[in-house]
């Protein structure tokens, strides 16, 4: 059994992609494959409790995130040191890497995906 | 050494189609049997469509890979999913949805999700082209 890591780079309303690279670490979770998440970028957003995002941005993403652990989806990373990331108006379920162990996650799985 | 491709890149908005026809082709070159499968995601879903109609002085994308599934016998999944919400429908998808034409294109199929999962599994290598 393979352990995946899905790396979400890309805005949750600029286009499909964070949506269906969630989507396939959900499916990957059901068929109890070993996957975590890190975000990087755009997809930072994702992380805000503030968002209400109407018919037109497309789903709210956010309200995903509260479910992952129900798909045993334990780990999702990010790299430290991003102040915009106000803690008190983003989600906690996140584990911050330095930069060093930011790097070294890649190389520990044996498939990355990138959305 | 046996690969899966998972190819998510646009046909229109990048080369990831185009690269990965040019990796498969190399890869078949030096062994015959070193691809398991070619699974499409997001916006790559966009070339099974079987309407779509480049012009006649431009590579027919669609075509070549229609070439590679019909001389190599390789499956050209697509995600269901992504291809319904784009407008590439099978004939069962059709009429589950009570429409009267159907889009996709000849040796393309629509699998869900847990193929790609089950050619993960089977594979010694998947790389993905976006």
């Amino acid at each position: 059994m393979k352990h995946t890591l899905i790396h979400l780079n890309t805005s949750p309303y600029s286009s499909l992609a964070c949506k269906e690279g969630l989507d396939l670490a959900l499916v990957l979770a059901t068929f109890e494959q070993p996957v975590d998440l890190c975000l990087s970028g755009a997809a930072l957003a994702l992380l805000s409790d503030t968002q209400q995002p109407t018919a037109e941005h497309g789903k709210n993403l956010h309200k995903l995130l509260a479910g992952l652990e129900f798909y045993d989806i334990e780990n999702v990373y990010i790299e430290k040191n991003h102040s915009w990331l106000d803690s008190t108006t983003s989600w906690q379920g996140v584990t911050p890497l330095d930069s060093t162990e930011w790097q070294t996650m890649f190389s520990q799985y044996q498939q990355v995906f990138r959305f | 050494m046996q690969y899966t491709l998972l190819i998510t890149g646009s046909p229109y908005h990048s080369k990831a189609c185009h690269t990965a026809l040019r990796f498969i082709r190399a890869a078949l070159n030096k062994s015959p049997d070193s691809i398991k499968g070619v699974f499409f995601y997001e916006d790559a879903v966009l070339i099974g469509s079987q309407v779509a109609q480049p012009p006649r002085d431009e590579i027919n994308l669609t075509q070549a890979w229609q070439e590679i599934a019909e001389q190599h016998n390789i499956p050209l999944y697509l995600c269901i999913a992504a291809a319904v919400r784009r407008g590439i429908i099978n004939e069962g998808e059709s009429r589950r949805y009570e429409l009267e034409q159907h889009t996709l294109a000849e040796y393309f199929q629509l699998e869900g999700l847990g193929t790609l999962v089950d050619l993960m599994n089977t594979t010694n290598k998947i790389i993905q082209f976006r």
